[in-house]
């Protein structure tokens, strides 16, 4: 391990290293953090004025610090499209048989799927039961498409999966139940659109499935609606023996010998409308050139947070209480803190020699979904703004501002052999006491690097009670050591951009399994997972107040270890015992109380 | 100093367990809590499975310490880490196991223990691998391999020399302050004259029972035996003024220990703790007036940092208060910060953590704690 010293190298390190942030350090990061959070920029929804006012102040630090656009672009905002909600423009289902015919046009009988493509589509039916495939890998044999033929055909499935099937085989099928899932086994068989039904037997019973916020940048391909219970029992008077409650009923043991079948005696005409709100968001990415960066397999490295939050709180991550509801949701922590750290470090890295080039950027839409950094690795038109596999590695913020006792959480460190050495060699100068954590699989920003298998790290100082809701404000931030997490996320990515060879890219295998989406959640319990601590069991760091869990008597630091029956080591395992409880039957839940074990009924509610 | 540590203790500590003899935990509430001692606690080594025995340079720029990160070797290497840029060499040659390294003040050269030299040493790093891989891994491996011998070298790793050369493992040295001296332990006795038999059936199970301090000068020289008791003598370092010699002796059957100071001839062996319990990783803090060490005295695994009075005069003061092991602290030299390892980030290994000191919050607690009984 004999190292040349290089000699401008260490000049330039000893600007990052100075042990107390530079002069006026937290000074400014107070007052970036102050802006984004003002009233005038109304929580920074994507694709809102606030989020506008928010991109061009970040767009004139860049500028003010020096930093260039990326190759090939103008300016430091780069807009992306995305859908900010869907409405059903006027979906109808028409009946025509020998001796009637029917239509059905208002939203409570028959609705678009968020995810459909706008078509007018004609063809016989085909019950397909639960309308639910298992791939070969998952070694549990269910198709429900066993022996038939829905070639040109319109499929119509239940909703979710059999509901009195052992839990284990619940726990496997769930995964699968997803609505877009279901509509894409519909279409690989040849079926011209998908129609689902809740059924009599299963939660929220003959109702419409609600448009979910799907963000999605055009239609899929897929042509679904939803039909309420009664328009279902009307098609099924074209059964001869049997009601759809009972063909429910027969499904839902599980047995494999119950087969869908071809309902005889009409066809449909399903004319599906969806009505997208496209809007435009915009990221912020500067780049400090490097010396060198031909001179490396992989010439870029990233610096990187998401400035959006979710402006007044209306498209459902918030978690604001009762008397909060409506109110602006400012975003301090999540993720002015970033934003600002990521400034601070931007001007710490100029002028330090790095031989890849620094990009420092911005996203929007990541509160709706990671929706910015994807647009950025994705698309337009599938082309990337920055190729993959240019890109030596990514490091993210967020949530920083909120350090208590000198503890950073630094995540995904599983993601590269390299990360161990970057943080030590970081972390010797700026002191903190960190705690790691292997799983790549985050919701921020950083994951959709990991997808693209670039090496990711993300910082974070914790989840706190203020979390998505308006009282996550400017002045509960800790600047003084917000100050220290920029400097390490600058010498992180200084020592990754000078790295003779760029880091390995280790593929962590996910714990959850894909597959499943949210719409296989069906229970609600009000608990809020605590993502900084890796300890036995589910970590609490806060219970929705009037939830289950509150009802219960469940609260902050509890950590789950046991629900219905099912051992809980992480949150993945309470992910699964969730997806296959009943909604309205109490469970018990096992939990750790300052080292003592108790145990609780709760009683799951639905979700939409 | 004490390799043993670097591998959770579990045979000996199971030994105190089934036999009882760890004292209840205290039923009072502690007086003090971390904080009071140590504040911006950082974890200071990530890389390999473990890190341990931190001991700073002169100036407090440099740490060296010894971690699993060798490639292609299960055991330990010596590191040199830069306390402003954070980066660590290799120090020690790469092949063997190698232990307990110290900085030589004025010069820079570091000493440490290693096996490199004997030719067995790749054959037993393959085959701890094996075991590893087969998830056989020994619960405490450390074996006083006979082969064990001082080395020195220069910071960077180059003109690497021998200190030691005699049969039975040679490790644990320290520098004197003007680095001329070397204090280390020694197992040679159980190698250089005839065994009774009943020595022959310790050496199998317990050769550490030989282990003896040793003074030579640091070119290796004038080798000299300082102490000649039944039992584990062994972590020597040298007092800040030179004078005394700190270290830790266990009892016969290598169950209980406690910490001892004498003159550097040999003379005034004095028993500083008594605890009844493992005291052991002894390091004076530079201002002289007391002593790091760390015990179980709380319980099984449960080792935590102490202070006592360099006198032994006065109750100890606990001053860390993390479950898991903490122990081998060492002071920087100005005394404003504290190295130890620790295992409170629940992982498989120890890994080295600093600390802010508390000078002050240490000496007002030492004041206010009672006086004791001195032990015999």
């Amino acid at each position: 391990m004999k190292e040349r010293v290089n000699l401008r190298a260490i000049c330039a390190l000893a600007v990052l290293l100075a042990a107390t942030p530079a002069i006026g350090a937290t000074g400014s990061l107070e007052s970036y953090v102050t802006y984004l959070t003002s009233d005038e920029l109304e929580g920074r929804l994507t694709g809102s004025g606030g989020e506008r006012m928010a991109a061009d102040f970040i767009a004139g630090q860049l500028g003010e610090l020096g930093a260039e656009p990326l190759p090939g672009q103008e300016e430091f905002k780069i807009p992306f499209e995305f859908t900010a909600g869907t409405n059903d423009g006027g979906t109808t289902l028409a009946l025509k048989a020998a001796e009637v015919e029917r239509e059905w046009s208002s939203v409570d009988s028959v609705q678009a799927l968020s995810f459909s493509d706008n078509a007018s589509v004609t063809g016989g039916v085909v019950f397909a039961g639960y309308g639910l495939v298992l791939p070969e890998s998952q070694d549990f044999f269910y198709d429900s498409y066993t022996g038939l033929d829905v070639e040109g055909k319109i499929v119509l499935a239940l909703r979710y999966f059999p509901e009195d099937m052992d839990q284990e085989s619940r726990s496997k099928l769930a995964r699968y139940s997803g609505l877009r899932y279901k509509a894409l086994q519909a279409r690989e068989r040849g079926a011209k659109a998908l129609l689902v039904v809740a059924g009599p037997r299963s939660p929220n019973a003959g109702e419409i499935v609600p448009m979910t916020f799907d963000t999605a940048v055009s239609g899929s391909g897929i042509i679904a609606a939803s039909i309420s219970g009664a328009v279902a029992d009307q098609l099924f008077e074209h059964v001869a023996d049997k009601t759809l409650e009972q063909a429910q009923a027969s499904l839902d043991d599980g047995n494999p010998h119950v087969t869908g079948f071809e309902i005889p005696g009409f066809e449909l005409t399903l004319d599906v409308k969806v009505e997208r709100e496209r809007r435009t968001g915009y990221n912020v990415v500067g780049m400090l050139a490097g010396t060198d960066p031909g001179g490396s397999d992989k010439p870029y490295v990233l610096l990187g947070a998401h400035y959006d939050h979710l402006g007044r709180g209306k498209n459902g991550n918030s978690l604001a209480r009762a008397e909060e509801v409506g109110g602006i949701h400012y975003g301090a922590d999540d993720n002015a803190s970033g934003t600002a750290a990521l400034l601070e470090a931007g001007a710490r890295l100029v002028g330090m020699e790095h031989k890849r080039n620094v990009v420092l950027a911005f996203w929007s839409g990541e509160e709706l979904g990671l929706l910015g950094s994807s647009a950025f690795l994705n698309g337009p038109d599938d082309e990337a703004l920055l190729a993959v596999d240019t890109t030596a590695g990514y490091v993210n913020m967020d949530m920083v501002g909120r350090m208590k006792d000198n503890r950073l959480t630094v995540q995904a460190i599983g993601s590269s052999s390299v990360w161990p050495r970057l943080i030590e060699q970081s972390n010797v100068p700026v002191g903190f006491d960190i705690q790691t954590m292997e799983d790549p699989y985050l919701p921020t920003d950083s994951t959709a690097f990991n997808t693209a298998s670039v090496p990711t790290l993300n910082l974070f100082t914790g989840s706190h009670e203020d979390y998505h809701r308006p009282s996550d404000t400017a002045e509960k931030i800790n600047y003084e050591d917000l100050a220290r997490v920029a400097q390490f996320g600058a010498l992180v990515t200084y020592r990754l951009a000078n790295m003779d060879q760029a880091p390995d890219f280790v593929n962590v295998t996910p714990k959850r399994q894909e597959g499943g989406s949210r719409d296989t959640l069906r229970a609600f319990t009000g608990t809020i997972p605590d993502y900084t601590t890796e300890v036995e069991g589910l970590r609490l760091s806060g219970v929705i107040e009037g939830g289950p869990a509150a009802e219960a008597g469940l609260q902050e630091g509890d950590i789950i270890v046991g629900f219905a029956g099912q051992e809980i080591t992480n949150i993945y395992d309470y992910t699964y015992a969730l997806e296959v409880v009943k909604i309205g039957e109490p469970v018990a839940v096992v939990f750790m109380r300052e080292g003592e074990r108790h145990e609780v009924t709760m009683t799951p509610t639905a979700r939409d | 100093m004490n390799p043993v540590i670097s591998r959770p203790l579990c045979g000996l500590l199971f030994t105190l367990l089934v036999i009882g003899l760890v004292p209840a935990s205290a039923a009072e509430e502690p007086a003090y809590e971390e904080s009071d001692f140590l504040n911006r606690v950082r974890r200071l080594t990530f890389e390999g499975r473990r890190a341990g025995e931190g001991y700073f340079s002169p100036d407090g720029n440099q740490l060296v310490f010894q971690s699993e990160r060798y490639e292609g070797n299960p055991f330990f290497q010596i590191y040199l880490m830069d306390m402003m840029t954070g980066e660590s060499r290799l120090v020690s040659p790469g092949p063997g196991k190698t232990t307990c390294a110290f900085i030589r003040p004025g010069a820079g050269d570091i000493l440490f223990g290693s096996t490199h030299h004997d030719p067995e040493s790749e054959a037993l790093q393959r085959a701890e691998l094996e075991a590893r891989a087969a998830g056989e891994e020994k619960r405490y491996s450390w074996d006083y391999d006979p082969e064990m011998e001082i080395w020195v070298a220069a910071g960077d790793g180059s003109g690497l020399t021998r200190l030691t050369d005699v049969r039975g493992y040679d490790a644990e040295g320290s520098y004197s302050p003007d680095g001329e001296w070397i204090v280390f332990s020694s197992m040679r006795d159980a190698y250089n004259r005839e065994l009774t038999e009943e020595e022959i059936k310790i050496l199998e199970v317990n050769p550490a029972y030989f282990a003896e301090i040793y003074l030579m000068r640091a070119d290796g020289t004038d080798q000299r035996r300082l102490t000649d008791a039944p039992g584990y003598d062994g972590g020597p370092f040298f007092s800040t003024d030179g004078s005394k010699i700190v270290w830790r002796r266990f009892d016969e059957e290598g169950l209980t220990a406690d910490v001892w100071t004498m003159n550097v001839d040999g003379t005034d062996q004095y028993r500083v703790t008594d605890f009844g319990a493992m005291s052991w990783a002894p390091y004076e803090h530079p201002s002289g007036e007391y002593i790091f060490f760390a015990s179980n005295k709380l319980g099984f695994s449960n080792f935590e940092v102490y202070i006592v009075d360099a006198a032994g005069l006065k109750e100890p003061v606990q001053v860390t208060y993390t479950d898991g092991f903490d122990g081998l602290p060492v002071p920087s030299p100005d005394g404003s910060k504290l190295v130890w390892t620790s295992t409170r980030h629940q992982g498989e290994g120890g890994q080295l953590y600093m600390g802010d000191w508390n000078h002050e919050a240490a000496l007002e607690a030492l004041e206010r704690s009672p006086q004791r009984e001195r032990p015999e």
